[in-house]
């Protein structure tokens, strides 16, 4: 017995410092004394597809911008309008052609001047080898000058700046090139030394053009479990999060160790109808479907507040936004009375309508990536249950082939509707007959006419109206359901300073970031 | 020679007299849970979202406001019924295999010891999560993912117990009496070798059980809004440090039922082995 209980006092000595081994770091502090801010986030990686740096692929622009290491020629402010960041100004010449002057004094981390001809190069290899920029700029031409570039577009594209300023048109240096782990030279505050799929390690910019990085390093790490998130800030192991699951907030709200900063984003979990599936060819049907998602109870119990039911494809801090259009509420009564209309009524009392013998049985796919999107499934299964639509959720990472298969009836995604400040995205994104991602084969004559309008119209209160006209006619369609918009939070500790929210999603590490601690 | 049997170990009966009380228990619940919930565990109720236990929520209510003792008690007969469809699917498969390879032995022995080779070979949990991950989600699809890869050991415990008696007198005895081969398998090869197989296949139940409960935590087990204990437990964990009752229901009620399916195969176990019941060969 003696024996036995020394064993497991020499076991339990040997546990206890791999224990504490485990611990958190406490301290900001690298092995020279630099201030390091360690950032954990649930959206960089392969699966965001925004793994790397290079503005140029997929969506790495976002990780460029989002962690300081590239800037674009203009940036949103926190009412999502545009400002010169590395222009200096801009004038449009006539319908198709801008001139746009560059500020002076600027570096790249390679130790290029930015000039005219800097981004031209980079802009040029833009509209070259990225999936989504040349259909959005519609650049024909580029021509240098030394502190100015001037650019023409094949066809008056109004939103040309507000697309220049998605993190895509970060002004890198392409005589430096992208290295093979996809790293590249920016004129940001920070300079990236290692990058991974799931980690992008940064150091300050020394020559930074926009006054001194406070912080000496910066890592970011990808931690895709939430939970994993919220233990790690508990344990001191980061300093700062994005993504914790909404359940864990309340551990951080009024925590007098930890700030909150949140921003109400034009990110919206929105629903797509598949039009091929014949009982959704029916509008009383999508309809229905649509008026059975309880999104108040979504947004306040699920989201835990953290969100807003949303009306149309945009929040109401957009004049074209959810105050400039309606949509029928909640009603499951009047849901069901409009599934009597088309015809589906439970004629053998199991709980669900049918129709000529067959049952309304919807194949809801979505993915997990986003957290919410699986609650949205799960709550809109119960209450769509109470209409008598059976529907099975397909919660799964592998949803893009599924969408190619067909195997669906709605789809249920995330997207920043108007990343560019500009409504014309979404729907040129989604809504249009050769929209790259209009799933369900939604299409609509007039929309189309108001598209081809609104890519002539310059005028900001013009264009504003006439999104708000188009997402009123994909509203009455109901061509797609609009669930909520994203509230974003960043959890840091309490000392960490300059880390704050913005409404664009995209950015993050500024060189304000400091800690105090 | 002659066998003579002790009357057996006056504990041994009692614990598994207790082992089958409480199991019987387990499936009473299972079999009879729509009577037994308080409330509709589907019916999700908002305004009553992550209420703590109490008296009308004897273990509090999940994110969609739904009972959690109602959810644990429908879960019962998914996790129950799910476990013990497995164990019927290999220990009979398997078994069946095991034997055939026994008593014909040859080529078909040798393939099917090789073909069990390779898939014991295989982590097993993480050969499930790949056919599960392949074949898609949801319970039935759990339990192939799960009986593709746990046959072998049925197999080969079959197999091994059929040589041993394949030499003993009395098939030899059958055989003269030209029994064919399914009349020895079954009238007599069967019958001998059922000990082990039931010993195994009862302390397979709680294995089953969690690595089907680990399953449908990756999500790869029941869909949504089905109750399960470890969908339940997945959907609870973010919550465990702020509402700890939604896991710790369908937790508890893993940890119980596999206790008790465990200490049913070690009571029957005990109660089989001859040399514990204290029998002796003369």
């Amino acid at each position: 017995m003696k024996k036995r209980l020394t064993a497991l006092l020499c076991l339990l000595a040997m546990l206890l410092p791999m224990l504490t081994a485990c611990g958190g770091k406490e301290t900001e502090t690298g092995d020279n004394g630099e201030k390091v801010f360690r950032y954990g986030t649930t959206a960089y990686g392969p699966a965001m597809s925004n793994a790397g740096l290079n503005p140029h692929d997929n969506y790495s622009g976002w990780s460029c911008v989002r962690y300081g290491v590239g800037e674009t020629l203009f940036r949103f402010t926190e009412t999502m309008e545009l400002e010169p960041w590395l222009a200096a100004g801009y004038e449009w010449l006539d319908d198709v052609t801008v001139r746009i002057d560059l500020r002076q004094g600027i570096t790249f981390s390679s130790g290029r001047s930015l000039d005219g001809q800097a981004v031209r190069e980079c802009l040029e290899d833009l509209i070259a080898v990225h999936d989504r920029a040349p259909g959005d700029l519609k650049i024909q031409s580029i021509a240098a000058e030394e502190n100015a570039v001037v650019i023409t577009c094949s066809e008056p594209n109004p939103a040309l700046l507000n697309y220049l300023s998605d993190p895509y048109g970060a002004i890198i240096d392409m005589d430096y090139g992208v290295t093979e782990d996809r790293n590249v030279a920016g004129t940001g505050p920070f300079v990236a030394y290692e990058i991974a799929d799931d980690h992008v390690y940064l150091k300050k910019n020394p020559d930074y053009w926009g006054g001194e990085v406070k912080l000496d390093r910066v890592e970011v790490t990808a931690i895709t479990d939430g939970d994993t998130l919220t233990m790690a800030l508990q344990s001191g192991q980061i300093d700062a999060v994005q993504g914790l699951p909404y359940a864990s907030l309340p551990l951080f709200t009024d925590n007098p160790s930890y700030t909150i900063s949140s921003a109400d984003t034009s990110r919206v979990f929105f629903g797509a109808f598949n039009y091929e599936t014949p009982a959704l060819q029916d509008l009383r049907v999508r309809q229905a479907i649509a008026m059975a998602i309880d999104k108040e109870s979504f947004t306040e119990t699920l989201l835990n507040g953290n969100g807003t039911p949303a009306v149309g494809p945009f929040p109401g801090n957009f004049s074209f936004g959810s105050g400039a259009v309606t949509a029928p509420g909640y009603d499951p009564e009047e849901a069901k009375a409009l599934l009597a209309q088309a015809g589906w009524t439970d004629t053998d009392g199991d709980g669900y309508v049918d129709k000529d013998g067959e049952m309304l049985t919807i194949r809801w796919l979505t993915y997990p990536g986003r957290m919410e999107l699986p609650l949205l499934a799960e709550a809109a299964q119960a209450t769509l249950k109470d209409i008598g639509v059976k529907v099975e959720v397909n919660s799964t990472a592998n949803s893009a082939d599924i969408l190619e298969s067909g195997a669906w009836d709605v789809y249920v995604s995330a997207f920043v509707a108007a990343p560019t400040g500009d409504g014309a995205y979404f729907f040129t994104t989604h809504c249009l007959a050769d929209s790259a991602k209009n799933r369900g084969g939604y299409y609509n004559e007039e929309l189309e006419a108001l598209a081809a309008q609104l890519r002539g119209t310059f005028e900001t209160e013009q264009r504003s109206e006439l999104a708000a006209e188009m997402s009123q006619i994909i509203l009455d369609d109901c061509g797609f359901f609009f669930a909520s918009y994203l509230k974003m939070n960043f959890v840091m500790k309490s000392g960490v300073t300059g880390f704050t929210a913005h409404p664009s999603d995209y950015y993050e590490i500024t060189a304000q970031l400091d800690m105090t601690m | 020679m002659e066998q003579k049997r002790r009357r057996p170990l006056r504990g041994v009966t009692l614990r598994l007299a207790l082992c089958a009380l409480l199991t019987g228990l387990i499936l009473l619940v299972a079999v009879f849970a729509p009577l037994l919930t308080p409330y509709d565990p589907y019916a999700q109720d908002m305004s009553a979202a992550l209420q703590a236990p109490s008296a009308a929520h004897l273990l509090g209510t999940d994110t969609y406001g739904r009972d959690v003792l109602s959810r644990v008690i429908m879960g019962a007969r998914t996790s129950v019924f799910s476990s013990l469809a497995l164990v019927a699917i290999i220990c009979v498969g398997g078994s069946f295999l095991g034997v055939l390879c026994g008593w014909l032995g040859g080529k078909v022995d040798t393939v099917v010891m090789r073909l069990s080779d390779l898939f014991l070979a295989f982590p097993g949990m993480v050969f499930a999560i790949a056919v599960a991950g392949l074949i898609g989600g949801g319970m039935v699809n759990a339990v192939i993912a799960l009986a593709a890869i746990s046959w072998p050991k049925y197999t080969r415990l079959a197999r091994g117990q059929t040589l041993a008696v394949k030499s003993a007198p009395y098939i030899t005895a059958a055989v003269m009496a030209n029994n064919t081969p399914l009349q020895i398998i079954f009238r007599h090869i069967l019958p001998n070798i059922a000990g082990p197989l039931l010993v195994t296949a009862a302390l397979d139940i709680g294995t089953m059980m969690m690595e089907l409960a680990g399953l449908s935590f990756l999500n790869l087990g029941a869909q949504p809004p089905t109750a399960e204990w470890g969908s339940m437990m997945s959907k609870g964990r973010s919550m465990i440090q702020t509402s700890p009752w939604v896991v710790l229901g369908p937790g508890f009620a893993i940890f119980l039922t596999v206790l008790v399916f465990n200490f049913l195969g070690d009571t029957l176990r005990d109660y089989l082995d001859p040399k514990r019941r204290g029998v002796r060969s003369e």
